[in-house]
């Protein structure tokens, strides 16, 4: 009798969950166990597929245009990571502090977030744009520049860093922000009392009380660097000269514009298995400095 | 409880059914037809209007239009189609696939069927057909054409005191004009290009490369052949122009040369039909382009590909075709368009005058069609080839490398590709 009931719940729970499941095999488990198959094939999503075992992954390795990408993929994170995490860290103190305005702010740096990729893109774009754009204007008033930006090779990268740091700044001010209003008050008061300054009430008590939402934030903000695209497809389409051509891009350009299903199949395997140990490294790492408030 | 996963069986055989909906097959003695484009606003009523007009004057055809969004990825769409088993009849798509479409299946080979007397297949421009033949196949019928004309800014030539272009013009007096018409004081260039190493660089190129008398690819599409001396030169002229006479402006792809163009930044422009709508406030004028060995032109047709649904459907999608591409209804979708004539026989229709009046100046992109007498490779691995290519005429147009070395390399490249043979 409790068996049935249970078995029927069982039941019940399913259908619950089916939509979910089944939107999420469909869109979800199946397109990432086809495409460890397509990795293992020589397919151009054309013709009939045929097995080479391990040669995509065994080409990577002499690619030298995947191995500059991986070089600048790293490079991009790392400058990412930390301006994206510190930056926000800055910005979210300043605005926890009671401020006239303060929403208004708060609105202003959220923006970016709930702007379109493209339309990012289209201004920084022009911003950019080396003859008529508003930052070589500006330089120029202090007798800097022209700069190529986007169209300078040695530049472009930099230039996306600093297009998709702006535009994700917000969402990472948000989470800082949350944190920061869970810092109990009277932990705040007991450090006054004992004579804290501001630097070490943050260095001892608000620093490790946001130690959650960092860990949270590099994690995620890596996973993300490490799949940078859309900023790049929008605005110098992995170029000058490949100079924005980073892991996931030249991924794209191989599927889709060079039919190579196989080969752009392992690139996602060889970026999947990169990111999941450095998140594993990270969530160790962190699970051994980030304190927990009970 | 019970009632609940009631409601959520029925949603998820709703869901199912839903999935299923699409596909079908004829209905009693109507065939049906599903054809798959992208047009939207002018081109998009007109098609409208076609199969309206078809679908009234041919009572056992139907024909049902899906718009796939954009063109750009329609083959992936197509592909996926046909995977899962439902697929349009008819789908419009870049000529740029033509090779590709040669190998996947379902698709019709109309070769047997542009024999037929009243197709007349030779009425269509050269560079359409030879962009639908692979090999001793044709993957197509001629959908839409355009080639790359010379548009001029009437008023800054006149600034400047020089002439317009002509018919005659050298490389030498493109160069020296684009250098004239430069000032950067005013931020105004002579010229743009393309320098985001993708298919729009690419193609400028091959006409310069054709007018100087080189090719892309041999004959036979196994070995590179764009480093050649003609190749150098070209691209030796793009140098010249971008990096030391600083006429050129350079657009990073995302079409910043239209908006500048229209507002008198920019005085000539290497561009086709599908501009002119972007230039409401510039007085142009339009010549062929400037020459060296020949006046060359490069044409960019798509085409109708046909995907085989069984018989009667095949049936009814090549009367319609037939139909669509017909002289007479390729001169009402010009006229309604604007869109080049995709038959030479539309020149001589009464329309056409109507046509030539209504769009000024597209008279001479339609007689720039006869200069596009080459086409680009129509091989499965182009995109490769031309990516190399792109990555070699950016260099050279950002001054990062030589016109003789960045082109050897990247033959270098493409024989590699070629070799690979996939």
């Amino acid at each position: 009798m409790i068996l049935r009931a249970a078995r029927s719940e069982h039941a019940t729970g399913w259908l619950f969950v089916a939509p979910a499941v089944i939107l999420i095999g469909i869109f979800g488990v199946i397109p990432i166990g086809w495409s460890l198959i397509l990795s293992f094939q020589h397919n151009d999503l054309i013709s009939p597929p045929t097995w080479v075992g391990l040669d995509n992954y065994k080409a990577l390795k002499d690619d030298p245009v995947f191995t500059e990408s991986v070089k600048r993929t790293i490079v991009y994170t790392l400058l990412f990571v930390p301006l994206s995490v510190g930056g926000a860290l800055l910005i979210a103190l300043a605005l926890n502090a009671p401020l006239r305005l303060g929403t208004l702010y708060r609105t202003a740096v959220f923006i970016p977030v709930a702007t379109s990729t493209v339309a990012t893109g289209i201004i920084f774009n022009w911003l950019m744009e080396p003859t008529y754009g508003v930052i070589n204007y500006l330089l120029s008033k202090v007798g800097v520049g022209p700069e190529g930006f986007f169209q300078d090779p040695d530049q472009a990268l930099y230039c996306i860093v600093a297009m998709t740091v702006w535009g994700w700044l917000g969402f990472n001010v948000i989470i800082y922000l949350a944190a920061l209003q869970g810092v109990p008050e009277e932990l705040l008061e007991a450090a006054r009392i004992d004579g804290c300054g501001r630097v070490a009430t943050f260095r001892h008590v608000t620093w490790p009380l946001l130690g959650p939402a960092t860990l949270f934030l590099v994690v995620w903000s890596t996973i993300n660097a490490l799949q940078v695209f859309d900023e790049i497809y929008v605005t110098t389409h992995g170029g000058p000269l490949h100079a924005t051509t980073v892991i996931v891009y030249y991924l794209y350009q191989q599927a889709f514009e060079f039919f190579h299903g196989g080969y752009g199949a392992a690139i996602a395997y060889v970026l999947f298995a990169a990111t999941l140990v450095i998140s594993l490294i990270q969530l160790w790492y962190g699970s051994r400095r980030v304190h927990y408030t009970s | 409880m019970r009632r609940l996963v009631s409601a959520l069986a029925l949603l998820l055989i709703c869901l199912a059914a839903g999935c299923g909906g699409s596909s079908g097959g004829s209905s009693g003695g109507v065939a049906k037809v599903v054809m798959w484009h992208g047009f939207i606003d002018r081109e998009g009523k007109a098609l409208k209007a076609e199969v309206a007009a078809f679908n009234a004057s041919h009572p056992d055809i139907h024909v049902t239009l899906q718009n796939y969004g954009n063109a750009d990825f329609a083959l992936r769409k197509v592909l996926t189609g046909i995977r899962a088993g439902s697929y349009p009849d008819i789908a419009y798509l870049y000529g740029s696939y033509a090779a590709n479409l040669a190998n996947a299946p379902k698709v019709v080979d109309v070769k047997p069927l542009s024999t037929e007397s009243d197709v007349n297949w030779d009425d269509f421009w050269p560079a359409e057909r030879q962009a639908v033949t692979v090999g001793d196949k044709i993957i197509g019928v001629p959908a839409l054409v355009d080639n790359l004309s010379l548009v001029y800014n009437k008023k800054l030539f006149d600034q400047a005191g020089l002439a317009y272009p002509t018919a005659d013009w050298t490389w030498e007096d493109f160069q020296a004009a684009a250098k004239k018409l430069t000032d950067p004081s005013k931020k105004q260039f002579g010229w743009a290009y393309v320098a985001d190493g993708g298919e729009d660089t690419v193609w400028r190129f091959d006409a310069l490369l054709w007018q100087a008398g080189g090719d892309i690819l041999n004959s036979d599409n196994t070995k590179a052949e764009f480093n050649s001396p003609a190749g150098v030169k070209a691209a030796a002229l793009l140098q010249q122009m971008a990096a030391v006479d600083h006429s050129v402006y350079l657009d990073n792809g995302n079409g910043n040369y239209a908006n500048l163009f229209n507002s008198g930044k920019i005085a000539m422009l290497y561009t086709g039909p599908w501009d002119l709508s972007g230039f409401p406030d510039v007085d142009y004028g339009i010549q062929i382009l400037p020459g060296d060995q020949s006046h060359a032109t490069i044409s960019g047709p798509d085409q109708w590909v046909m995907f085989d649904n069984g018989e009667q459907r095949r049936d009814a999608a090549w009367t319609f075709l037939k139909w669509l591409t017909s002289t007479d209804q390729a001169m009402k979708w010009s006229l309604a368009t604007g869109d080049l004539p995709i038959r030479a026989s539309q020149t001589q229709q009464p329309a056409y005058q109507a046509y030539t009046e209504k769009y000024p100046g597209i008279q001479m992109f339609v007689d720039n069609e006869e200069n596009a007498t080459k086409a680009r490779p129509v091989i499965t691995n182009y995109n490769e080839v031309s990516a190399a290519m792109g990555q070699a005429i950016q260099a050279v147009l950002l001054g990062k490398a030589q016109p003789q070395q960045a082109l050897d390399d990247a033959a270098d490249q493409v024989n590699t590709i070629l070799a690979s043979g996939q």
